[in-house]
């Protein structure tokens, strides 16, 4: 075995040049694999974060059946029991608590539909980036009860500024009346997402309760993991500890159906990739290998007149494969480390850009994981050697005689 | 005396048909021959007569379209293909024109390859390669690889690699082919010397009148056929 694969290694070195095009070939192949599983990693995280922490929160608390009907009346239940595990939960790092309900705004030009969200201003600082996007005015910055914060697009559609008044009217959860209150303008920010900046409304959560006659209750409670994985993970037993109570758990995945589906199309389109570029490294393999074997075949016709068994020319075709994807797969690692290192420093900027509803507000910084240096050139490597096999076979099969003559 | 030698090659009515491009081409139709043990015999003929044919379907290279081969007694149709790679490794030993060794190993690597696939050992290997080493004169040169040797001396390197793991014949096709007259010569005389000191079987295809002055025994092949069967002299 040993002198088969002393005998491999040398072989591949017989032409350099073909050796040096083929390997650089699979091995720009391998670095661009594994690029692109750093990229899409960063670009997912990325994604995530930014449908995350713009408001959403990766995970979300609320009374059954609330999603679906946004009733003011199903408050969470048994919620200082909640909060209070919530606060010694290890998984999470923060948590905020809102009302939820539909409303009208109307300014002295207009009148517009928007989702009203009552919310305590210093927690949710930490957990959404609301106050990160004002473009005008500020962020509940006094203690007015009557400070609103609206988006640019509704802004524009009121025809309304900073300090101006409007008129929120929302229904009440008990008696179903209207409840009307006269709010000003403090702050407009900009998502850069249409649905956010042109149909959300944040007043303060005390004031929000007192309008839906909820008392202390809340609609929802968003929550922010220590790690962001931790919503991905159906498996997590979180979701069904805390669908108690008549109450229901519910990840980022399912809140964003639109985007999670997103992200298991850019795994398939790194597949598709993945399989594009496998291919072409096949023919590149298969190409060589039998240039290789045509160039020597009266060589191969005196080792198997001499005595080596069919099996052992396949042996060596395959070491030889194998040497070839050791070589490239040297070349591929390194390239494709150095290639994600510069990018990991430097950022690639998407901001500004939406993607399924989400936008982009950091630089996408690709992930360097181990797995990408183990799983792609092992999988470079056994797809070398599965391809390898047809040269191999071919060789093994040859006619002595004819291969003697120099053709088969 | 003659009759007494252990048979090494008997070949029965030995037919062997190409088809190329729709056309039969009948190479041999009907080689009856029986080549003793401690033979130095040459098959001769013009090209196209069908001497590396012969050699090719009498050493298990080709299968006959007819007829039957037996090799050291064994019938070499009953043998399957890893069969006959192993029956070649152990019985017999090739020669071929030129370009037969592998460039990228070294003139020892080139000669122990046979004894690699016996799995004798190392150290055995390497004693005997030294040990042929020094018998066709190239003591020394183990560690050259063949692009850095003459051609002579690459074909005495292919004479010891076929010699070397002891087989009971020695097949050479056209040995002598690419070298000039005195290189041939002189390994010819070298080949001629081992036959006699250690009584391997020696059957070439040539049109080499060099060889067919050394033979002891030349057959000729005319279209595909045994034309004459001439023993000169018997050691």
């Amino acid at each position: 075995m040993w002198f088969d694969l002393k005998l491999a290694w040398r072989n591949i070195f017989r032409n350099k040049r073909r050796t040096f095009i083929a390997g650089t070939a699979i091995g720009v192949g391998l670095a661009s694999m594994i690029f692109t599983d750093a990229l899409m990693i960063g670009m997912k995280d990325n994604m995530i974060r930014s449908a995350t922490k713009s408001f959403l929160g990766e995970a979300q608390i609320h009374r059954e059946g609330f999603r679906l009907t946004q009733d003011v009346k199903k408050t969470i239940s048994n919620l200082k029991a909640l909060i209070s595990r919530l606060e010694k939960e290890d998984s999470v790092e923060r948590f905020a608590l809102r009302t939820v309900s539909f409303g009208m705004i109307t300014s002295p030009a207009s009148v517009s539909s928007v989702m009203v969200y009552g919310i305590q201003p210093s927690s949710e600082k930490y957990l959404s980036q609301i106050d990160d996007v004002i473009k005008e005015g500020d962020y509940f910055a006094g203690d007015g009860e009557r400070e609103i914060v609206i988006g640019s697009d509704i802004a524009e559609l009121l025809e309304v500024r900073i300090g101006d008044r409007t008129v929120i009217t929302v229904t009440r959860a008990e008696s179903g009346d209207l409840a009307q209150e006269m709010f000003r303008i403090s702050g407009i920010y900009n998502f850069n997402v249409k649905e956010m900046d042109t149909g959300m409304a944040f007043v303060r959560l005390s004031k929000a309760q007192e309008m839906l006659g909820i008392g202390k209750d809340v609609h929802e409670i968003a929550i922010e993991f220590k790690d962001i994985h931790f919503a991905s993970r159906a498996e997590n037993p979180f979701w069904s500890e805390y669908s108690v109570h008549g109450n229901e758990a519910v990840s980022w995945t399912e809140l964003l159906p639109q985007l999670n589906a997103m992200l298991g199309i850019f795994w398939i389109s790194v597949m598709v990739m993945g399989f594009i570029l496998f291919g072409i490294v096949a023919f590149g393999i298969i190409n060589t290998l039998f240039m290789s074997l045509y160039e020597r075949l009266f060589e191969f016709g005196v080792i198997r007149a001499i005595g080596t068994r069919p099996s052992g020319t396949r042996r060596l075709i395959l070491l030889e494969a194998g040497a070839l994807s050791l070589l490239s797969i040297g070349l591929g690692v390194v390239l494709g480390f150095i290639l994600t290192l510069i990018f990991v420093k430097t950022g690639i900027d998407y901001r500004g850009i939406e993607i399924a509803g989400t936008s982009i507000h950091e630089m996408i910084y690709p992930v360097i994981h181990a797995q990408q240096y183990i799983i792609y050139p092992l999988a470079v490597f056994v797809f070398t050697l599965l391809i390898g096999l047809y040269p191999a076979t071919v060789a093994s099969k040859m006619s002595i005689s004819k291969a003697l003559r120099k053709s088969l | 005396m003659e009759n007494s030698r252990e048979k090494i090659i008997v070949a029965e009515n030995v037919k062997k048909d190409y088809k190329e491009e729709d056309i039969v081409v009948r190479a041999v139709r009907g080689i009856d021959l029986t080549v003793r043990a401690g033979e130095f015999a040459a098959i001769v003929g013009p090209s196209g007569s069908g001497k590396t044919t012969f050699l090719n379907v009498i050493s298990g290279l080709d299968t006959p379209t007819d007829g039957k081969v037996w090799l050291h007694n064994k019938l070499l149709s009953e043998m399957s293909g890893k069969e006959l790679s192993d029956f070649r490794r152990d019985h017999i030993g090739f020669i071929f024109q030129a370009y037969n060794l592998i460039p990228v190993l070294t003139v020892e690597e080139n000669i122990e390859y046979v004894m690699l696939l016996q799995g004798i050992s190392r150290q055995e290997r390497h004693h005997r390669v030294m040990e042929i080493l020094a018998e066709i004169g190239m003591e020394g040169m183990e560690k050259r690889f063949p692009p850095k040797i003459s051609g002579g001396q690459q074909q005495r390197v292919a004479i010891a690699r076929a010699m070397v793991s002891q087989p009971d014949l020695i097949l050479a096709d056209e040995p002598t082919a690419n070298l000039d007259q005195q290189t041939g010569a002189e390994l010819l005389d070298m080949m001629r010397e081992l036959n006699r000191k250690t009584g391997m079987t020696f059957l070439f295809s040539t049109h080499d009148p060099m060889v067919m002055e050394r033979a002891d025994r030349v057959i000729t092949l005319k279209d595909g056929k045994v034309e004459t069967d001439q023993r000169k002299n018997q050691h």
